[in-house]
């Protein structure tokens, strides 16, 4: 375990302003995800929060370049310099799995049913030329006793596997070429409290003992508040806030994150549950003014006609809302 | 064992539906009122030593129970009648009449099957290109033009040039084995040509569509984003998974493959078990169309218990 | 689908009458083909019906010698005995359809029957009738189909009896499939709970549902009728008196037009047939596969995804 505290090592993975558009019929377009700019850092457990259709699942499946044809990615994704994007396909590829690698929303099917558990852990190895045979077998079972699963169960079905135990060998598989990053989307929807607290126990022991850079995608709250350091928010393509856990809780500059956090129950119950009325703006028409200010509590006239750009806080803590400089940890809705 | 459960369920089936087809046989040629085929002593031009002889072989004069009964001893012996108008037995006929058509048959199969898969799987995997929609087009035609149809547009085009029907030349003396084995290749090119051609399309189309829906499926994503590339991910995971619905589909297929081989030996005067069927219903020669019909009803009965067996072995999820 | 408004009969009807309707206009968005076919499907259908005044002649009228070239006889020549293959076509049409159509009313009668029945009650009914469906399955159909109408003598309504007895185990398995997932919904529980009988509830509520697909399957039932059809006359099984585009093709074959090089006895009614089956298969399909939407992403695309340059 490295001795140096997470902020101060190098960037990892770099992205500047990255934005996916989709075709879609009568030569219109999506625009998914846009201008998404991201830091990560060896190590580091970094959540990627937003309610559904916002584009946190597009921006992780862009960084490893997984977009159908429809889709048009422009930007910078740099990993430890090299650029991702120069050559498309080409230039992903060779990364994808050995540096970068991830773990599906709904990881059940992740795996193809006419072949073994073990198999499918070999096939990157052999792939990335990393290992092959009776080795890489080996690592196969190492990694799933990694994750909790008895290394005899390589020779298994995934539907042999119980849902936990499928979305524990989806991990052990996601680690098979020792990634730098991994992108884990919406990991737990699905499985059983008990599994959940499990799974999430194991990303973080990874984390730590691998030194893996951890980016969690979900819509949950409570668990990106449990596991990870630093988060950011993202709403309708953008990130409209980002910054360490405890900062975006007690300190929210965006009026999109207060009322998400706030609408996490308290444990002592104080907290009301709110939910935050309204519905994303739709991405196939180009938003003027704030994208969240129609459902915005505290918006003023400058909302309507001016997208606000994200401001720096402070080192960490970046918001995109006109009302930056006042602060509403004390304002109750 | 694994599935010991599934292969004795389809093993029961098949048994059982054999089983429905030799009844049903049965009742349609001896069982239904009306005396012109039930009394199959009634070969024109017998004498009436051989009628008064197939009377008591067959029951005849026996209740329609008991003639059931004698039916399957005899089915049991493989003694299927005798021909009306060769007065040959039937099994003899059919017998050689199989030999004839499971070459045919075969070679144009194969050729739809290899094609139609390649075919099939390209589309899918070059989805909405020229590629995809011309394949398609090509393969929709093909299915739609009638069988027998096509096999005489095939005679059309190819008169002169090909023979114009049945398996070997008359006129050719003493042929030397090479000669005799060229002889019936030109034969057989056209029939077998023909069935190949419209088995073609739907193997295409049904490749097409079990391959789209692999594609869509969760883990081809993981596979690229393990960094394989395309051409490694459709040979590796999306062709051996789609094999299953291929298979299946191809099984339900082997009705079709039937009723083609009827009309195409019909067109070509193939002597094969199609032709078989096609000339005793002209002839009203109803043991030998009982006869074809049985064989004809039980191989597709085998070949799709054959089908089941491989689908079971190459699908690890099946257990009961 | 909110439950309060399924309760109402006339509501359930009208939303499924909608959804044909929203089936219908996105076919004829995403699948220009299925119009296509459908539009040549109707040409020939009126072409059929409105044979005394179409076609140029009778049937039976002896325009010049057996194999009259087209050149000679406009537009396609003459048949084997001398008869103008235009009108042949156009009067062939009126049976050839008529079987395919009512072969296919059959089929979906008594498919629909055992679907519904089997779907609905369940139980040890839907086991006896989906064992004898797949007997019926397992048995080839054409070499049946041939035997039967080999013992029971050719005519009209006997090739449309035996062709329907043969075709209606497609329909009966999709029409269970949805009885028994309609069968579990809300607005059905809910109809039975305030006492409304069986039949009513079949009628009202279910067949509205099973409707659209029933649709597109009887569409593709037609195409192939309309195959056998050709078949069991090219195997001298059909009706004598009539004449069908089967027919042609027999008679051509028959009278050794191919000898003859007549290739216009017999291409026009292969023609026609090819036709009308490809109309019925891309109609059906498209209707089945706007109503059963496998709009999967392939995940798989001949390029990758594209670099923009925008920001």
């Amino acid at each position: 375990m490295s001795a140096q505290p997470i902020t101060a090592r190098a960037a990892l993975l770099e992205v500047h302003d990255l934005h996916v558009r989709f075709d879609l019929p009568n030569d219109r377009q999506l625009h998914a995800v846009q201008g998404v700019s991201l830091s990560l850092r060896r190590g580091e457990l970094f959540g990627l929060v937003g309610e559904s259709g916002c584009g946190k699942t597009t921006t992780i499946l862009a960084l490893m370049g997984l977009l159908p044809s429809s889709a048009t990615v422009s930007g910078r994704i740099e990993l430890e310099g090299q650029d991702l994007l120069a050559e498309g396909e080409a230039s992903m590829r060779p990364h994808r799995w050995n540096d970068v690698a991830m773990v599906f929303q709904g990881a059940m099917n992740a795996f193809n049913p006419v072949k073994t558990v073990g198999s499918q852990l070999v096939e990157p190895m052999e792939l990335h030329e990393l290992a092959e045979g009776r080795e890489a077998e080996a690592r196969a079972g190492e990694l799933l006793e990694l994750v909790g699963i008895g290394k005899e169960r390589a020779s298994r079905f995934p539907h042999e596997f119980s849902g936990g135990m499928r979305q524990r060998a989806a991990i052990a598989m996601a680690l098979a070429c020792d990634p730098k990053i991994l992108l884990a989307d919406e990991p737990t929807t699905a499985l059983d409290v008990m599994v959940q607290a499990q799974i999430l126990e194991l990303l973080t022991t990874l984390s730590h003992d691998l030194e893996l850079t951890l980016v969690f995608v979900t819509h949950d709250l409570p668990v990106i508040a449990e596991l990870c350091d630093r988060a950011a928010v993202m709403y309708a393509g953008e990130i409209v806030e980002e910054g360490s856990v405890e900062t975006l809780y007690h300190d929210p500059r965006h009026p999109y994150t207060r009322l998400l956090f706030a609408a996490i129950p308290d444990a002592m119950g104080d907290k009301d549950v709110a939910s935050i009325p309204g519905a994303p703006p739709r991405l196939d028409q180009e938003i003027v003014g704030c994208p969240f200010r129609p459902r915005c509590d505290v918006s003023f006239e400058r909302c309507v006609t001016e997208r606000p750009l994200p401001i720096w806080l402070s080192e960490q803590h970046r918001a995109a809302c006109h009302r930056n400089d006042e602060v509403w940890a004390a304002a109750a809705p | 064992m694994r599935g010991a459960d599934y292969i004795i369920k389809r093993t029961a089936f098949a048994l059982i539906t054999v089983f429905v087809a030799i009844t049903l046989n049965f009742v349609l040629f001896r069982a239904l009122p009306g005396d012109t085929i039930a009394n199959l002593s009634k070969v024109p031009g017998a004498t009436p030593q051989l009628r008064a002889e197939l009377t008591e072989e067959f029951g005849l004069d026996q209740s329609k129970w008991q003639q059931y009964w004698i039916y399957l001893g005899q089915l049991a012996h493989l003694n299927l009648g005798v021909s009306f108008s060769s007065t040959e037995p039937v099994t003899s006929e059919v017998g050689r009449a199989v030999v004839n058509t499971v070459p045919m048959v075969l070679l144009g199969t194969v050729f739809s099957v290899v094609f139609g898969t390649i075919t099939g799987v390209l589309a899918a995997w070059k989805r909405r290109t020229l590629l995809d929609h011309g394949s398609v087009s090509l393969a929709l035609i093909f299915y739609s033009l009638p069988t027998h149809w096509l096999g005489l547009m095939l005679l059309l085009l190819t008169a002169g040039i090909l023979p114009r029907g049945g398996r070997t030349d008359e006129f050719l003396f003493n042929p030397t084995f090479t000669e005799h084995m060229i002889d019936i290749g030109k034969h057989m090119l056209l029939p077998s040509l023909t069935l190949g051609l419209v088995l073609y399309g739907q193997y295409t189309l049904v490749t097409r569509s079990a391959m789209l829906e692999t594609l869509g499926e969760d883990f081809i994503l993981t596979a690229r984003a393990k960094g394989m590339r395309d051409r490694t991910i459709v040979r590796r995971h999306a062709f051996r998974n789609a094999m299953l619905p291929i298979i299946t589909l191809v099984a339900l297929s082997f009705g079709y493959i039937v009723a083609g081989s009827i009309l195409i030996e019909t067109v070509f005067s193939w002597p094969g078990v199609g032709l078989l069927v096609s000339r005793s219903v002209q002839r009203r020669d109803w043991p030998v169309l009982q006869g074809a019909f049985l064989v004809l009803t039980i191989s597709v009965v085998f070949f799709n218990y054959v089908a089941d067996l491989l689908y079971f072995k190459l699908d690890p999820r099946i257990t009961t | 689908m909110s439950t309060a408004l399924e309760s109402e009969p006339g509501v359930v009807a009208e939303t499924s009458e909608r959804r044909l309707r929203t089936a219908v206009w996105r076919l004829m968005k995403d699948r220009p083909s299925a119009v296509v076919g459908a539009i040549v499907l109707g040409l020939i259908v009126l072409l059929a019906i409105f044979a005394p005044l179409v076609a140029p002649h009778g049937i039976h009228d002896k325009i010049g010698p057996p194999f009259g070239r087209p050149a000679d006889f406009k537009p396609l020549g003459l048949d084997d005995g001398g008869t103008d293959v235009l009108s042949l076509l156009i009067w062939g049409a009126r049976i050839s359809l008529i079987v395919g159509f009512a072969a296919t009313l059959v089929a979906m009668l008594i498919g629909g029957t055992v679907g519904i029945l089997a779907g609905y009650y369940g139980g040890s009914t839907d086991t006896v009738l989906m064992r004898i469906t797949d007997y019926f399955l397992a048995i080839p159909d054409v070499p049946l189909m041939i035997v039967v109408a080999a013992i029971w003598g050719p005519s009209l309504s006997h090739i449309i009896l035996v062709i329907g007895m043969l075709l209606w185990t497609s329909t009966a398995r999709i029409v269970r499939a949805q009885v028994k997932s309609v069968r579990e919904r809300v607005y059905v529980k809910r109809a039975r709970a305030l006492g409304a009988g069986d039949a009513r509830i079949v009628f009202r509520h279910v067949l509205p549902q099973v409707a659209p697909l029933l649709v597109a399957n009887t569409v593709l039932t037609i195409a192939v009728a309309i195959f056998d059809e050709t078949a069991l006359a090219f195997l001298g099984l059909s009706d004598p008196s009539k004449i069908s585009w089967g027919k042609m093709i027999k008679n051509a074959t028959e009278s050794a037009a191919v000898s003859y090089g007549a290739w216009w006895a017999i291409v026009p009614p292969g023609v026609c047939v090819a036709i009308v089956i490809l109309a019925c298969t891309l109609i059906g399909s498209a209707m089945e596969d706007s109503l059963n939407p496998r709009l999967r992403v392939a995940h798989l695309a001949a390029r990758g995804f594209r670099i923009g340059t925008e920001g």
